[in-house]
Parts: structure tokens; C-alpha cells; sequence
């Protein structure tokens, strides 16, 4: 077998297949660490795959309050869907829904400055039925929505950028516990600057291949040939010998380098926490335009 | 270099000083600033026989102007893009009708700071405004849009027939503030007693006003932690016109209110 062994584990010679997305940044405030949390959670809830939740969205780290635009601590998340126009439905939805309702927030555009905008309090406003207001502070409109608790303050509109979703490590190990052990170790290292990890705690168990073998209706069913228990059932099998679990790690990056740094620091994370196997998914090269492999992974971070 | 017009001497009559913005004087060298005529009391005179002029209009360094200039009118009135420092007081109408960039006066500022002209129902309509001293009455009366901070005490009548905008002074605001505001914000940063059209609405912490003071903070003006952190009062006004703006006063942590 091709590859190359790195720290416990067989490094195999794939690559991980990504696209172009757009996103947005956002930054919520609140009066807490605890409640810009809570609302950047809601936020990113539901937001593991733009197959089924037509955006991919996560928390991209916590922000000290002497860095957010109001004084306050924060979080910023990013938000990807394949076209500014599905980004700006969806950051509307989700501020309007998850943030706009949760206590003491305010939410503000994490990309200012950029070419591209939606809008967002622009749209929000309406939600203040004539009652909201706006003020212009430093060249940039702010709507303030009066609500129960007082205002919630929105930008106006948030920025827009090219992104890369879909760079992924799969990591494979002789059990369940190991296996899961190792991806969690690699989540943590991934997590940084321009990243967003969709899925819970950044992990997926339930890999997907596009269509079905049974049903023309499907976009997308299990991945029969990494599921272990099926090694024997299928004729395509592509589950190692001595391994008996897998997990996906699925991330969005804002750029290229972003997406190929976070894959680096988490296969040699995993590598060192348990697992036999590192592979990546990709479609066979034909659909992404871009290409991670991991034998250009090698260095260490 | 920074263009600086220090003042010689104080002007025999009042000067109308409007033609005195970064828009008019980019690109134009000492001489030719000098050259610049403006109106003092029935004449025309030039900025050269007021003013030492050094360096040249640069396109992004601001226009000092240094000296005591409370004769002159119209500092930065109209104004669209740029920044102006007065280093000292100014006259009446300063930033008056201005749409854009920065115009910071380290003194005081007189009557109608960035105010309408009288007829013309609009003042300032974009930019911001900081007077580290105190301003004169009606300042910002007639505001559309854009910041008037004013670190010490603005006169009477401030936000006069104000139609939107900011207009913060953290000594607090005049008497008789906000008749015939219909959308702005008048932000008082001491007690106040509000007009009779002016009805109480509630006490919390607004978050567009502390995005404005930090502003203000970057803008050099100093701004006490508590007045970003604490609770104001949100009065609603002018109930004779739309009731749509607010004077907003600031409440010590105990609620000072009553």
C-alpha cells in the first residue's frame, strides 16, 4: 500500500477534494462570554452540510471583549453556502432567529472592508415594524431593533468572501473509543483562525458518497465502502484490515492555505493520538477545484 | 508636510472662513494657501496677511489651523472629505453643513456648531465633529446625519429642529435641548432636565451609544468607563414632531433619576 507512516498511523497517498464557497464572519457580542456562546451555538446549530441544511457554519473562536467592536466579549463565526446569495439567506435566517433573540447580543460583519456585501440589519430592520432606527458610527450604518430587552444593534450589511469548503481527514483506528480519541485530538488541533470544523464537536461518523446504489432520489447515502461492518457485504470495501471504526473530520476554511494548514495539524495530531490510518475522501478529482494530498501533509506543523 | 496657518494676530473684523477646507487647499503649496482669500468684516482679505502658512494641502494629512480663532465663522463649514485641527477656539457655524471627514477643534467652538444656515433645513449631513472644550448653543441644530462630540457642555438648544444624527456632550447638554427633533439622538454625559415634550421611556444600556463613545474615545476625547458601561435614560421626543428621537442621559449606577 501506498503512503507513508507518520506517528502510530498508515498515512495513505489520497487527497482531500474541495470548492470554491462564499462566507461571511461574523461577530456576536454579548454581555457574557458565556451568552455570545450560547448565541453563536444557536447560530451554528443545524449547520453541518449544505446538502441538507443549505449552509455550513461554525464557531471560529471566542473573542476577548478588548477586541469586538463594542467592548464585549464575543465569538466569531463563519458561515459557508455555495453562493453569496445562499450566504445572505442564510446569515439572515440565523441572526434573525438565533442571535436577535438571545439575550444581551449584538452582532457585527467579521469581514469589513470587503468587495462583496449582503445585507443583513438592512433587511433585519423590518423586524422593528417602524420602530427601528439607524445611526452611522465610523463610515459604517448600524440598526438598532428595539426588542423586549432593549436594542439589539445589527450591521447593516456583512461581507462576503471566497472560501474553500470540503478539505476533510478521515481517520480510522482498531476500535471505536481509539478511533474517536484520535479525531477528537485532531478537532482540537484544527480549530484556528479561518476555520470553521460543521459537524458536532468537528467530527462526522456518517460519511457520505454522492447518490445511491438503490434510489435515484437520493443526493447523497452512507459511504458503503468505509463502513466496517459491511467489509465483508460489499465487494468494494475500502475499510483497512485492522481497522474497525472511522471518523471524518469536514472542514471549511476562508482560504486554500487555511483548509491545507488545519488538514496538516490534524493529521499529525491524529497520528499521534491512536490512529492506525489516515486516508482523506475525495470524488475522484474531477469535481473540486482543489486538491489537498496528503503527501504534501508530511511536515509537521 | 502637515499645512499649518498660525494665526499672526487676532483679525481686525469677523472672518468668514468657509473657503479654509482640506478639499480646497489639496495640492496647493504655501504660497498659494496664502494667496486664498476670505471675507473679514465688508472686505476680502488674504489667508497670507492672517495666517504663517508651512507646508502644503496633502491629500491625507489634515489642515491645522493654530491660533485663537473665536472671530472666525464657518471653520470647516462644509466640508466634505478630509480633516481639520484647530489648534484653539473657534467661532460660530464651525462644520456647519459639512458632509464628510473629521473636524476636531482642541478649544471651544461657538454658536450653531455644525448646524443648518439659517433657511436651509438640513445641517450637517455626514462626518464627525470633536470639540474638546464646550460648544456654543443650538450646536447641531438642523443635523441630518454624522457626530458632534463635545467633551465639555454644549449651550442651549442643542439638536434645535434636528432631523437626525448624534450630537454627544459628555459635560452634559443645555437647556431647552432637542425642540423639533424628529429623529437624533441628543446623548447628555451629565443630569439634565429635559423639555416638557420629552417623555420618560426607560433606563438601559444602549448598545449603539457605546459604540459612539468608544468612537469618541478614539477620536481623543476622554471618556469615564462608566459612561460606556452604565445605564442612561432614553427620554422620547419631540412628541410635537414625529417622537421618534431621544435624549439619552446618563445615570450613575444608583439611578440618579429623580
Amino acid at each position: 500500500m501506498s503512503g507513508y507512516r507518520l506517528g502510530g498511523a498508515h498515512v495513505t497517498d489520497s487527497f482531500a477534494e474541495a470548492f470554491p464557497m462564499r462566507f461571511a464572519r461574523l461577530v456576536i457580542t454579548a454581555a457574557t462570554d458565556a451568552w455570545a456562546l450560547e448565541a453563536a451555538r444557536s447560530m451554528t446549530g443545524f449547520a453541518t452540510s449544505v446538502i441538507g441544511c443549505k449552509c455550513e457554519a461554525a464557531i471560529e473562536r471566542g473573542i476577548a471583549a478588548s477586541d469586538t467592536p463594542d467592548g464585549r466579549p464575543g465569538a466569531a463565526v463563519l458561515l459557508f453556502a455555495m453562493d453569496r446569495e445562499g450566504v445572505g439567506k442564510r446569515v439572515l435566517e440565523r441572526v434573525g432567529q438565533s442571535v436577535m433573540t438571545c439575550p444581551t447580543t449584538a452582532c457585527f460583519d467579521g469581514l469589513p472592508g470587503a468587495e462583496k456585501t449582503v445585507p443583513l440589519g438592512g433587511s433585519l430592520r423590518y423586524f422593528g415594524d417602524g420602530f427601528q432606527a439607524s445611526k452611522v458610527i465610523a463610515g459604517q450604518r448600524f440598526w438598532r431593533i428595539p426588542v423586549m430587552e432593549g436594542e439589539f444593534l445589527v450591521s447593516e450589511s456583512v461581507g462576503v468572501g471566497t472560501g474553500v469548503g470540503g478539505g476533510n481527514i478521515v481517520i480510522g483506528a482498531g476500535d471505536d473509543a481509539a478511533a474517536l480519541a484520535a479525531a477528537e485530538a485532531a478537532a482540537v488541533a484544527m480549530r484556528g483562525d479561518g476555520i470553521a470544523l460543521p459537524f458536532p464537536g468537528g467530527i462526522v461518523r456518517s460519511g457520505s458518497k454522492v447518490g445511491s446504489l438503490k434510489s435515484k432520489s437520493l443526493p447523497a447515502s452512507t459511504n458503503h465502502q468505509m463502513a466496517p461492518t459491511l467489509r465483508v457485504q460489499v465487494d468494494d470495501t475500502l475499510v483497512p484490515d485492522d481497522v474497525d471504526a472511522i471518523f471524518e473530520i469536514v472542514i471549511d476554511g476562508v482560504t486554500e492555505d487555511a483548509v491545507r494548514e488545519a488538514m496538516r495539524r490534524g493529521l499529525h495530531a491524529a497520528a499521534v493520538a491512536g490512529a492506525t490510518h489516515i486516508t482523506a475522501a475525495n470524488f475522484g478529482g474531477k469535481l473540486g477545484q482543489f486538491h489537498f494530498p496528503l503527501s504534501e501533509l508530511r511536515d509537521p506543523p | 508636510m502637515t499645512l499649518t496657518l498660525s494665526l499672526r494676530s487676532e483679525p481686525p473684523a469677523r472672518i468668514l472662513a468657509p473657503g479654509l477646507v482640506p478639499e480646497r487647499l489639496r495640492g496647493l503649496n504655501a504660497s498659494a494657501v496664502a494667496a486664498v482669500e476670505v471675507r473679514c468684516g465688508g472686505e476680502t482679505i488674504s489667508v497670507g496677511d492672517l495666517f504663517e502658512v508651512s507646508g502644503a494641502g496633502a491629500e491625507d494629512e489634515a489642515l491645522v489651523l493654530a491660533g485663537d480663532l473665536r472671530r472666525f465663522d464657518c471653520v470647516g463649514a462644509r466640508m466634505s472629505s478630509g480633516e481639520i485641527a484647530v489648534r484653539g477656539d473657534v467661532g460660530a457655524w464651525a462644520g456647519a453643513e459639512m458632509s464628510g471627514g473629521a473636524l476636531r477643534i482642541f478649544g471651544d467652538a461657538g454658536a450653531r456648531l455644525g448646524a443648518a444656515y439659517p433657511g436651509a433645513r438640513a445641517g450637517m449631513t455626514g462626518g464627525e465633529i470633536v470639540v474638546s472644550g464646550d460648544a456654543g448653543e443650538e450646536t447641531g441644530a438642523g443635523m441630518r446625519r454624522g457626530l458632534v462630540a463635545v467633551g465639555g457642555r454644549t449651550g442651549n438648544g442643542a439638536g434645535l429642529r434636528m432631523l437626525a444624527g448624534t450630537v454627544i456632550a459628555l459635560g452634559g447638554i443645555g437647556a431647552e435641548a432637542g425642540l423639533g427633533n424628529r429623529r437624533g439622538s441628543l446623548v447628555s454625559g451629565r443630569p439634565v432636565e429635559p423639555l416638557p415634550a420629552y417623555a420618560f421611556a426607560a433606563r438601559f444600556q444602549p448598545p449603539a451609544l457605546r459604540l459612539q463613545l468608544r468612537r469618541v474615545r478614539e477620536l481623543g476625547l476622554t471618556v469615564d468607563d462608566a459612561l460606556i458601561r452604565g445605564s442612561w435614560a432614553r427620554w422620547s421626543g419631540d412628541r410635537t414632531e414625529l417622537s421618534r428621537g431621544e435624549i439619552l442621559i446618563f445615570e450613575d449606577e444608583e439611578g440618579s433619576r429623580e
